[in-house]
């Protein structure tokens, strides 16, 4: 009986230990999206939140892909259109449409997105570098993440709020 | 740690106050040397910041205001007068004073400056009299050495009484420190009255005033005693940051003694800005929010016309909206500093300038009071010293040529501050040889500035603001004062960074006035509110001189350029959607609105399709990633949650002047959609109503027609569906009564585009008074529809505004 009790205890000690394993810093948790045909991921922690879409105001003399910008409880905030920077088609906003609020330091911006897919955690190992043809310090890649049935590229937040223009 | 950063903070806000005063008090000390008053106001400086950084060991700083009060007592006691000379002595002390200090903000240590040359001047002054300057370093503090001896000296007393302290109970020992107290008291007033009886000076009179009014633990010897006493008979040093408290108040009532009668000690107490500018942020939004109120109220009262809980309504609120304006002054109020702080710098900066330049030059100050957002008075700093200086170096000449010239041989500065409205004017005139229109421009073409075609049409006014330009000087040779022209260009920036205006005039021979006008607060301004086609901006109304309505006609086109006439001026004329690349989907109605902006001498008239009114706005910034766009000074957000944009109007002037081309004349008349109708669903008609039962009896009832039929709940949804254009609609059927756009709304928006003007909308309405057929009408409804109605008579109506094939049927 007592040796029984012993392995009992042991075992949940060591699901105990494997469960703290999994929350350890092996693990990325991201949020993905879509836009047009790809999905992409950002680091949850650099999300400030998910809004559904409202109206903006146009500001002249930017580049096409800054739809112009929104008031976001008070704050003026920009608003980039992700479709139009990656290159794609504009398309009128729908059901599926969410303005992504990010957030690093002091810097704040609304991204349009196609559609909105899930939380993602993914372990560092399965996240690969940025193909080598798109690598170096102007990418906005951070890495690709592998998942069972997917990839999803993981964007930089850094680069997505810099301002290029 | 902690209570040392606190106290240093405390030490560092005192003495850079105290500081400031000093300069002021330095240079008029110099113009009446016998002023004992101002005397014992400086050297009580000196001595404050000397007792407090000997408590905090910044042996550096004690050393040298140790030696500046050595001169100054002199100067106290009439031993020495303060002649110009050694007036330069103390200056260049004080300026390491203020060195040092701000070494110790920056670093919390005051180590790096060398006060050792300027310490043996003083030294030298004072005859030689003070200590023999020692390596700085290891200067000892003087105040220990004094402390020790008060200390020793209350040992003897405390022995004389025997009272056992250490086994008394609070109350017992409060009671002896309270008879100790007056005891010391009254020897201590036996002493003095002896010593004034002996004809001495009482040295120290202020601070023994101070302890006992304050009645701070006694043995205060009668000689020159710190202000942090030691308290010997607690046997615990006073907490330090308690005794340092102490010293601004004392020197304020230190004062009493003398003449200067200070006012009532003012009830202050310091704010952190940063809380300040919160509060300040949050007093927009509250502004923003009754915007937001008034709006809605304005709407309820349109919707619910004679209701009785309209006028409850009303009245809550104009309270809020006036309670508001008044929270919003007095927060602004709150933020205001005297111009005066700024002001105070310029007596010694023009008394060090004409030694100098050995000019005779007076500083008259007035209005030194007139209040600034503290924002603005920091910005302002600057501009000024370019000024005075300039106003200095090229304005007033030197002795010998205003004598020949009939001036009096000194040349004067005044330096006012004044309330104009809702701006604040500094206005800064001399009497020197004032400026030479012509010469500026000639300096101007030669440095490539202007070009002569520019100097030929340039009004003496622009001429003027030529000094403004970066680069220009008319100085032959760069002196240390000016000449770099670098100075009068940082005026400009300045100035406009806090959306002021310049305003020069001159007349040569008699003097230059400069004008700045400067606003009262940074974050809310009085915009006007200008529509263009879908788009709003604000205007600061600051820049709006008037606004004109003019008919297409009065335009005409000189060298490509669109001008008109306004009154016996000729002005130029830009649309602002050329300038912000609006696009043209509403049709451009017959007359037009022109806002003419006016900075400085410059005119331009801006061309606008509405004018919305004028509003108070909240500046908000557009942030890191938008900052810099040109023409864009920030964003506002307006009472129903939308962000109007700001206009720059000095970059819009500038960017005026490369706009030629006037898309607005062309009337490319969108080409109203005649497709072929070749069957009956060809024939597309949206219905507009907020209740689904509505929306599926018009379906019934037009069904049978076989016309395409688009349904839309609301106004605003019927609106985005026909912005998006993926239908060419025949005809609409609105109904009147529905949330967020209501049918006379829709119908309004909807004609004015180009493109629908002639779209037949048919009011389907179970409003039947005759105002609401003649609202109808007036939005431009083309018929009527009742509710109830047959489903016959309303396919018949379709059928008629659509012209609608028999063929089909």
């Amino acid at each position: 009986m007592g040796d029984k009790l012993k392995q009992i205890i042991n075992q949940q000690g060591e699901q105990h230990n494997t469960a703290t394993l999994d929350q350890s810093d092996d693990i990325v948790q991201l949020v993905g999206f879509i836009i047009g045909e790809e999905e992409y991921a950002v680091p949850i922690l650099a999300i400030q939140e998910i809004i559904k879409p409202f109206t903006w105001t146009r500001v002249p003399q930017v580049p096409p892909y800054i739809l112009g910008v929104f008031n976001l409880r008070g704050s003026v905030i920009p608003l980039i259109d992700l479709r139009v920077k990656f290159g794609l088609q504009s398309k009128n906003h729908n059901e599926d449409t969410r303005f992504f609020v990010l957030k690093q330091d002091d810097e704040v911006a609304g991204f349009v997105i196609d559609k909105l897919t899930a939380a993602i955690r993914i372990k560092k190992e399965n996240i690969g570098p940025a193909p080598d043809t798109i690598s170096g310090n102007d990418t906005m890649i951070d890495g690709v993440g592998k998942q069972e049935d997917r990839i999803i590229t993981i964007l930089k937040v850094d680069k997505l709020l810099e301002r290029d223009f | 740690m902690d209570e040392f950063q606190e106290i240093l903070q405390d030490f560092l806000v005192e003495s850079f106050e105290l500081v400031e005063k000093l300069d002021e008090d330095l240079v008029e000390l110099e113009n009446t040397p016998e002023d004992l008053e101002l005397l014992n106001g400086i050297f009580r400086v000196a001595h404050t910041v000397k007792g407090a950084s000997s408590f905090l060991n910044f042996d550096i700083l004690t050393h040298l205001t140790h030696h500046m009060e050595d001169v100054l007592n002199k100067a106290r006691h009439g031993e020495l007068i303060i002649t110009p000379d050694i007036m330069d002595v103390v200056l260049e002390s004080i300026d390491l004073m203020k060195a040092l200090l701000n070494t110790i903000r920056d670093t919390s240590a005051d180590a790096g400056i060398d006060v050792a040359e300027c310490v043996i001047k003083l030294d030298k002054i004072s005859g030689g009299d003070g200590d023999v300057p020692t390596p700085v370093a290891t200067t000892p503090a003087p105040e220990p050495v004094v402390e020790e001896v008060v200390a020793v000296e209350s040992v003897p007393e405390e022995e004389e009484d025997e009272p056992d302290y250490d086994n008394m109970d609070p109350d017992e020992l409060e009671a002896e420190i309270e008879k100790l107290l007056s005891q010391r008291q009254e020897e201590d007033r036996a002493k003095r009255e002896a010593k004034i009886e002996a004809g001495e000076t009482v040295l120290s009179a202020p601070e023994i005033e101070e302890e006992i009014e304050q009645a701070t633990p006694a043995s205060t010897p009668p000689v020159a005693a710190p202000v942090t006493t030691p308290v010997p008979v607690q046997k615990t040093p006073v907490a330090p940051k308690q005794a340092k408290k102490e010293e601004p108040k004392g020197d304020a009532k230190a004062a009493a003694p003398t003449k200067r009668a200070p006012a009532a000690v003012e009830q202050t107490i310091r704010v952190d800005v940063k809380r300040l500018d919160h509060l300040m942020n949050l007093i927009g939004e509250l502004v923003l929010a009754k915007n937001r109120l008034i709006k809605i109220n304005d709407d309820v009262e349109e919707r619910y016309e004679g209701e009785e809980f309209l006028e409850e309504l009303n009245q809550v609120v104009s309270i809020v909206s006036l309670v508001t304006t008044d929270l919003q002054i007095a927060v602004m109020k709150t933020r205001m500093l005297p111009i005066g702080k700024v002001f105070n710098k310029f007596p010694r900066m023009i008394r060090d300038l004409t030694r100098e330049l050995n000019k005779k030059i007076e500083l008259e100050i007035s209005g030194e009071d007139t209040e600034l957002d503290k924002s603005i008075v920091e910005e302002i700093g600057d501009p000024l010293v370019h000024i005075i200086r300039n106003s200095c170096d090229h304005g007033v000449e030197i002795p010998e040529i205003r004598v020949a010239a009939g001036k009096p041989e000194t040349g004067t500065i005044t330096l006012k501050a004044y309330n104009e409205g809702n701006q604040i004017v500094i206005q800064i005139d001399d009497d020197g040889k004032g400026l030479d229109a012509d010469m500026l421009k000639d300096k101007a073409m030669e440095k490539g500035l202007i070009t002569e075609k520019e100097a030929d049409s340039m009004s003496e006014k622009e001429a003027f603001l030529l000094i403004m330009k970066p680069g220009f000087s008319t100085a032959a040779s760069v002196t240390n004062v000016s000449g770099r022209g670098v100075g009068m260009d940082v005026v400009k920036t300045n100035i406009d960074k806090v959306n002021g205006i310049i305003d020069v005039e001159s007349k040569q021979g008699e003097g230059t006035s400069m004008k700045l006008k400067i606003p009262l607060t940074l974050a809310i301004i009085q915009a006007l509110l200008v529509g263009v086609q879908e788009e709003y901006y604000a205007i600061p109304l600051a820049s709006v001189l008037e606004t004109v309505r003019i008919s297409r006609d009065e335009i005409y086109t000189v060298e490509g350029r669109s001008v008109m006439r306004l009154r016996d001026d000729v002005l130029s004329l830009v649309h602002i959607g050329d300038i912000f690349e609006v696009e043209r989907i509403l049709d451009a109605s017959e007359h037009a609105y022109v806002v003419v902006l006016g900075l400085g001498t410059s005119k331009l008239g801006l061309i606008v399709d509405t004018l919305v009114g004028q509003e108070e706005i909240v500046i908000k910034s557009l942030g890191d990633y938008l900052k810099g766009i040109e023409g864009i000074a920030g964003a506002t957000i307006r009472g129903d949650g939308g962000v109007t944009l700001i206009v720059d109007v000095v970059a819009l002037m500038e960017m005026a002047k490369g706009v030629k081309a006037m898309a607005m004349i062309d009337n490319s008349a969108g080409d109203a959609v005649s497709n072929e109708k070749n069957k009956a669903s060809d024939y597309t008609v949206m219905i507009v109503d907020d209740s689904k039962t509505d929306r599926m009896i018009m379906r019934k009832a037009l069904e049978p027609m076989g016309v395409t039929l688009i349904e839309a709940s609301d106004g605003q949804e019927a609106l985005s569906v026909l912005k998006q254009g993926e239908h060419n609609f025949d005809c609409m059927l609105v109904d009147i009564e529905m949330p967020r756009m209501d049918g006379y709304t829709l119908a309004t928006e909807i004609k004015k585009y180009n493109k629908y003007k002639n779209l037949p909308l048919i009011a389907v309405t179970s409003r039947t008074g005759k105002s609401d057929r003649m609202r109808g009408v007036e939005s431009g409804m083309v018929e009527y529809i009742t509710k109830p109605y047959s489903a016959d008579y309303l396919s018949s109506v379709v059928q008629r505004n659509v012209n609608f094939k028999a063929e089909f049927l």
